[in-house]
């Protein structure tokens, strides 16, 4: 079931009435029936997988708060994170597995025929797989283990997050389950505000932008350096709208039921640095992988070397965690050199002693915040191409815009030529746009107006939505990207 | 803070008053026949209702079953070319026709790529009408058009998102929209204007954007310009069901290049696993209805179970075929229609078809004799053909 689906449209609202109907006791009991129908829709079987591992985590974890022995405790939290890493690797990244060890043994001349297993990607797997570690990491720390069995179902099973996250903690998230909470109007305003947002985001923008990228990603050849610039640019708004669409509706459909569940952005294109976007995008996923991930490797506690090891790891599975294939593992390491290259930077600027005086400077700030920007948009080439080849030919075009822009004239570009569909020549309209309209939102910000709009700004721009949304809705819209990790 | 101060529902409520508006000025809205893809439906729809075209007294209708024998007869016979999107008539059956009973007659091929009875049932109540209404109905039919697995809904074919432009459709509503999902999706369009007309409107917006941004942002001058090829290689999913003019052609054959190729065997499996009764009975009940609104309109249905070859017929599930050539001869017996039964004819051959459905032109040329050998004897439609015969010359001139 898609949040922009017809069967969304009747399902939130029926599940939203019941809730509200119900007793406070009966609630979890509702919203976990609820979810597992939701997850269910698509394939009934792997209602069982989350249910599997919902029970297995339920019945391990405990041992680790019992076990009185440090080593034991380590033992238990190691074999929970193994399974939970096993599953997602079995389904996850067995045919990615496979192809590496047939390659592998290609090259030493044996011909190895690998099995066809016919599995398929469980929706949110990822998702409910980090979160269920954390949740043993969690207890391993010394956090209290989740006593009731439906509350820790709900938790990884709950639908507006169960695809594509926000990644919840489990100490932010099941004590909401607890309070009693009363009916607010304010709930249904402020969570259809942002229902209403992430889908204008998903539907008006990134499936329009959707078109030119899977063009420019699929013919490469067709285009000159700087149509592949305003592509790659295109694909970078494409795909924060996309996700953080996603994310309104999940947050907004959550905030239905009195529950809040994490931002996951954070204006990300303002970064001003590749460390300052990391804490701006998917911001759920990097502080699971800060906390889960990079501390336990020893986080900036060691060496340099070791300080960047441990970062160039956390960033390289990082991008094994979106997706079983090189293009993403690259993505990963590529995020982790610039991470490491950054912390030299400053170091080098730091012992020079100009660093703070260049953080004062304007210039200086919106420099980085476009650099920034151009690096963050190479990484998304590693991301969106479908394999390494495509992705050698998109960056290499790309490299080739200095030659380009020396010899500039409006014929190079490709997109002007293609009028229909007319988001192409658009695009030159569209992405100065779009890049304006997050400094303008940055600086809103902080703005009590835009902080707590008018009442009558909120309800003309959710009647604008609503209009749009009606009218621009294709009857079949793309998945969201993330429900493909 | 009650409903009546909440800012969804006050939002609701305004969008609700904005729609009614909208319905109020039909802004946005745009003519049935500008439809913004140009299909094998709009090409025919467009040539059908152009004023040259004229009133034809025989319309062929049908899927690609009856297309591509008819447009590929034509290729041969007229030994040229034949661009698909722009030749709608069949020259050898008219000279067929007229050699047989010395009357000239205009035909016109509204054959279409996967045509359902619904969407046949369409084209009868919106287009064959009027000046248009034709004397006599061919429709040849094949067991695919009712028991076609692979449809959702009579609303998801191409023919279908075309023509239920040109009226109303909401009699039909149950049949159209079978499914709990599909309804409220039909009924959310009945409701709610925007949604219903989103096609017109989004396509307005979209048409004003383009005239901006061409002006804003003119196409700069090259010696390689933007084709609809070049479109199709680059995303080939956008606008799949749209056909250019010179691109889809029939070509003329000789039985020495014409082969047979089982290619399509798979498809058909995928296309009769699991027999849907409803859709089958649904498809019926849209037969039967058009078959009505051509009686009422004194159009004399030719019924023709179209001809296809066994490999293709032991697909079918056990029964099915019987059932199937049962229901269409006791249809075409209780509506009157002329009924030519061809589905396991021994008069076709495997070597008169191209693949397991589809007769090629050689075949074509046997089935448009036949079909001109029997209309030129059938008392029904030689009735419905003359000009005299009261009862239908009362009916002509617009008045149904």
């Amino acid at each position: 079931m898609l949040f922009n689906s017809l069967q969304y449209l009747v399902f939130l609202p029926t599940v939203f009435l019941l809730f509200w109907l119900t007793p406070h006791r009966f609630r979890v009991p509702l919203l976990l029936v609820a979810s597992y129908v939701f997850y269910m829709s698509w394939r009934p079987i792997y209602g069982l997988l989350i249910f599997g591992l919902t029970l297995a985590n339920f019945l391990i974890v405990p041992f680790i708060e019992k076990a009185t022995e440090q080593k034991r405790k380590k033992v238990i939290l190691g074999f929970t994170v193994a399974l939970n890493l096993i599953v997602l690797a079995i389904f996850k990244y067995a045919y990615f597995t496979m192809d590496a060890v047939k390659a592998t043994l290609g090259v030493v001349g044996v011909d190895w025929k690998e099995p066809h297993l016919h599995i398929i990607l469980p929706l949110g797997i990822s998702f409910f797989v980090f979160e269920f570690i954390h949740y043993a990491i969690e207890v391993y720390r010394g956090k209290p283990v989740v006593k009731n069995f439906l509350d820790f179902a709900l938790f990884p099973s709950f639908f507006p997050t169960q695809i594509a996250g926000p990644i919840k903690r489990y100490q932010d998230f099941v004590p909401q389950l607890h309070i009693p909470v009363k009916f607010k109007w304010e709930y249904v305003d402020e969570g259809m505000q942002l229902i209403l947002m992430g889908l204008a985001k998903k539907v008006l923008i990134a499936d329009n932008l959707a078109l030119v990228v899977q063009a420019g990603f699929a013919h490469p050849e067709q285009f000159s350096s700087l149509d592949m610039w305003l592509i790659t640019y295109a694909f970078a708004f494409q795909i924060f709208f996309d996700f953080a669409g996603y994310t309104d509706i999940a947050r907004g459909s959550s905030l239905l039921f009195g529950y809040k569940v994490p931002i996951n952005f954070n204006l990300p294109y303002i970064a001003s640095n590749v460390s300052d976007f990391w804490r701006r995008w998917h911001i759920s996923l990097s502080t699971w992988l800060r906390d889960y991930l990079f501390i336990p490797l020893g986080g900036s506690r060691g060496s340099k070397w070791l300080t960047n090891r441990n970062l160039f790891i956390t960033m390289a599975l990082g991008g094994l965690w979106h997706g079983a294939a090189f293009h993403y593992l690259a993505w990963g390491a590529y995020q982790g050199i610039v991470l490491i290259l950054h912390r030299e930077y400053e170091a080098v600027m730091q012992k020079i002693g100009i660093h703070e005086k260049l953080l004062k400077s304007k210039v200086y700030h919106w420099a980085s915040v476009v650099f920034t920007f151009h690096v963050v948009c190479i990484g998304w080439v590693f991301f969106r191409a479908d394999d390494m080849k495509i992705c050698g030919a998109v960056l290499s075009k790309l490299f080739e815009a200095p030659t380009a822009l020396l010899n500039f004239s409006a014929s190079q570009l490709a997109i002007l030529q293609i009028r229909d569909p007319i988001i192409f020549p658009a695009l030159v309209l569209i992405l100065p746009v779009l890049m304006v309209s997050t400094f303008v939102i940055n600086w809103l910000n902080d703005k009590k107006f835009y902080q707590s709009p008018p009442w009558a700004v909120q309800v003309t721009v959710m009647v604008a939505l609503m209009c749009l949304l009606t009218i621009f809705t294709p009857d079949s819209s793309p998945r969201f990207i993330y429900f493909q990790f | 803070m009650g409903i009546l101060r909440s800012k969804f529902f006050i939002s609701v409520a305004l969008f609700a008053a904005v729609s009614s508006l909208l319905a109020m000025t039909k802004l946005g809205n745009i003519a049935p026949t500008d439809y913004p893809i140009k299909t094998w439906t709009g090409w025919a729809v467009d040539e059908f209702l152009s004023d040259k075209q004229g009133r034809p007294q025989f319309v062929f209708m049908g899927s690609s079953l009856m297309l591509v024998p008819v447009a590929g007869v034509d290729a041969d016979y007229l030994n040229r070319p034949i661009d698909g999107s722009r030749h709608h008539n069949s020259q050898y059956f008219e000279d067929q026709f007229q050699q047989k009973t010395g009357q000239k007659v205009k035909t016109f091929n509204f054959g279409l790529p996967g045509e359902m009875p619904s969407d046949a049932f369409l084209i009868t109540k919106f287009l064959l009408k009027g000046e248009k209404r034709p004397d006599v109905i061919v429709y040849g039919v094949g067991p695919r058009d009712f028991m076609d697995s692979l449809l959702p809904s009579p609303a998801a074919t191409d023919p279908y998102q075309c023509l239920s432009r040109f009226g109303d459709v909401t009699s039909h509503r149950h049949l159209i929209a079978p499914e709990w999902d599909q309804r409220l999706n039909f009924e959310l369009a009945q409701l709610v204007y925007p949604y219903g007309h989103k096609l017109d409107m989004s396509v307005s917006a979209e048409r004003a954007v383009t005239a901006a941004i061409n002006e804003l942002l003119p196409k700069p001058q090259t010696n390689k310009p933007f084709t609809i090829s070049d479109r199709r290689r680059l995303f080939p999913s956008y606008k799949q069901t749209e056909i250019a003019a010179n691109e889809a052609f029939f070509r003329p054959t000789t039985p020495e290049t014409r082969t047979f190729d089982n290619a399509n065997l798979k498809e058909y499996k995928k296309r009769y696993a699991h027999l849907n009764w409803r859709t089958y009975c649904h498809q019926m009940k849209f037969l039967a209805d058009l078959m009505n609104t051509a009686r009422e309109r004194g159009t004399q249905v030719i019924l023709i179970s179209m001809p296809i070859t066994d490999i293709n017929r032991d697909l079918l599930e056990k029964g099915t075929w019987d059932s199937y050539k049962k229901c269409l001869k006791v249809l075409a017996q209780s509506k009157d229609a002329t009924f030519i039964d061809l589905g396991d004819s021994k008069q076709f051959a495997l070597n008169d078809f191209m693949d397991t459905v589809h007769l090629h032109s050689g075949g074509g040329m046997k089935l448009l004799d036949i079909i001109a050998e029997r209309a030129a004897t059938d008392r029904r439609v030689l009735s419905a053909l003359d000009p005299t015969n009261s009862h239908i010359a009362g009916l002509k001139g617009g008045q149904l």
